[in-house]
């Protein structure tokens, strides 16, 4: 077992907290990262095959707009990914692995992070945002949306990993 | 002048990418880009996750209801999430189930990614091709999707209470929660 080098979750959370007020304070919106996967799907549809994407009403949001790449939450994520990076670096705690649970197989693997990824992607639409966009924000700004969707993502969770207990143990 | 500022396309994509760094870095230095302890909190093994958010979200809530009052920030100008009160209970449902089965969330995936784990570049190719299916399918649940919409509903308002009453419960339940599973969390490694 390797020894972790990870920092405090209060002062992880403290940093993390002021960079939302900060957010709101500034930019007078908070953090969301789903949106940049939603993007990436509709400028890669219509990358591949415009006249689809152009009937797809949904995406028009991205796809109507003169520069669809100049996206707070793409700028936001490539962010995420770059100050992870530097994290993951300076602590020593990059490397490369196909994470996963203990009795799963690489195939069930790459079955259950596209799908897992899929029913992610495809809620968060439905709920206008994921775990930073609605949950976060909207739980730090006090907003109901906020809450109900913590709630019942962690009632949705405990209940699956209580039918399917030897899933990640 | 009061925040939240007006600024060039320039100047906001710059504040974007800045805050996207501290977000990415709070994740993979909480050890949120690995599925084991994302995971961990359903399991009942490791509670970064709800620490990490609550933490976050008594800290945020704090100061933006004090800047509020201070006058320093308009909060009538800052974006708050709108209730659509049946598609966001359902889509959060559906995202518990998600998470536990991908290990990820779309903000940790792209830690984890970060950290040099490749199944979370499955996990974003899934998140991506869940939010095409949901494009794709959008005539069929459009109802659905703008349906019970609230407008813009907070707990207070709702309640019909200062929002100290609000915050100051929050950090009272938060509070009890750390404390008690600290409490579990050192028997267990005795």
């Amino acid at each position: 077992m390797k020894k972790e080098t990870y920092w405090s979750p209060y002062v992880t959370g403290t940093i993390l907290g002021l960079t939302l007020l900060a957010s709101f304070y500034a930019a007078g919106r908070g953090l969301g990262a789903s949106g940049a996967f939603s993007l990436a799907a509709g400028v890669g549809t219509n990358a591949v095959a415009p006249g689809y994407a152009g009937s797809l009403q949904y995406f028009s949001r991205y796809l109507d707009l003169p520069h669809p790449l100049l996206d707070w939450g793409l700028f936001l994520i490539i962010g995420v990914f770059l100050g992870a990076l530097a994290g993951a670096l300076a602590s020593m705690n990059f490397r490369f692995m196909f994470d996963k649970g203990a009795s799963m197989s690489v195939r069930t693997r790459v079955f259950s992070a596209f799908g897992g990824g899929m029913l992610i992607g495809f809620a968060a639409r439905l709920a206008r945002g994921c775990t930073s966009g609605v949950a976060l924000t909207g739980g730090s700004q006090l907003a109901l949306a906020g809450w109900v969707f913590v709630i019942a993502m962690f009632a949705s969770g405990f209940l699956f990993a209580a039918l399917f207990r030897r899933y990640w143990s | 002048m009061t925040a939240p500022f007006e600024m060039s396309d320039a100047a906001s994509l710059g504040l974007a990418l800045l805050f996207g760094i501290f977000f990415g870095l709070s994740l993979e230095r909480s050890g949120l880009g690995d599925p084991h302890k994302l995971t961990g909190v359903f399991y009942f093994r490791d509670f970064t996750v709800p620490k990490v958010m609550f933490t976050a979200i008594v800290v945020a809530s704090t100061g933006i209801y004090l800047l509020s009052d201070l006058r320093l920030l308009d909060l009538e100008r800052v974006w708050i999430i709108p209730t659509f009160f049946w598609p966001q209970l359902v889509g959060g449902l559906i995202f518990g189930v998600g998470f536990v089965v991908s290990g990820y969330c779309p903000g940790t995936a792209v830690a984890g990614l970060a950290s040099g784990r490749l199944d979370a570049l499955v996990a974003m190719a899934g998140v991506s091709a869940g939010s095409l299916l949901f494009a794709m399918l959008y005539p069929i649940l459009e109802g659905f999707y703008l349906s019970s919409d609230r407008g813009v509903v907070t707990i207070p308002g709702l309640l019909g209470v200062s929002h100290w009453v609000v915050i100051m419960s929050l950090i009272v339940v938060a509070g009890g929660m750390f404390y008690f599973l600290e409490r579990m969390e050192k028997r267990e490694n005795t």
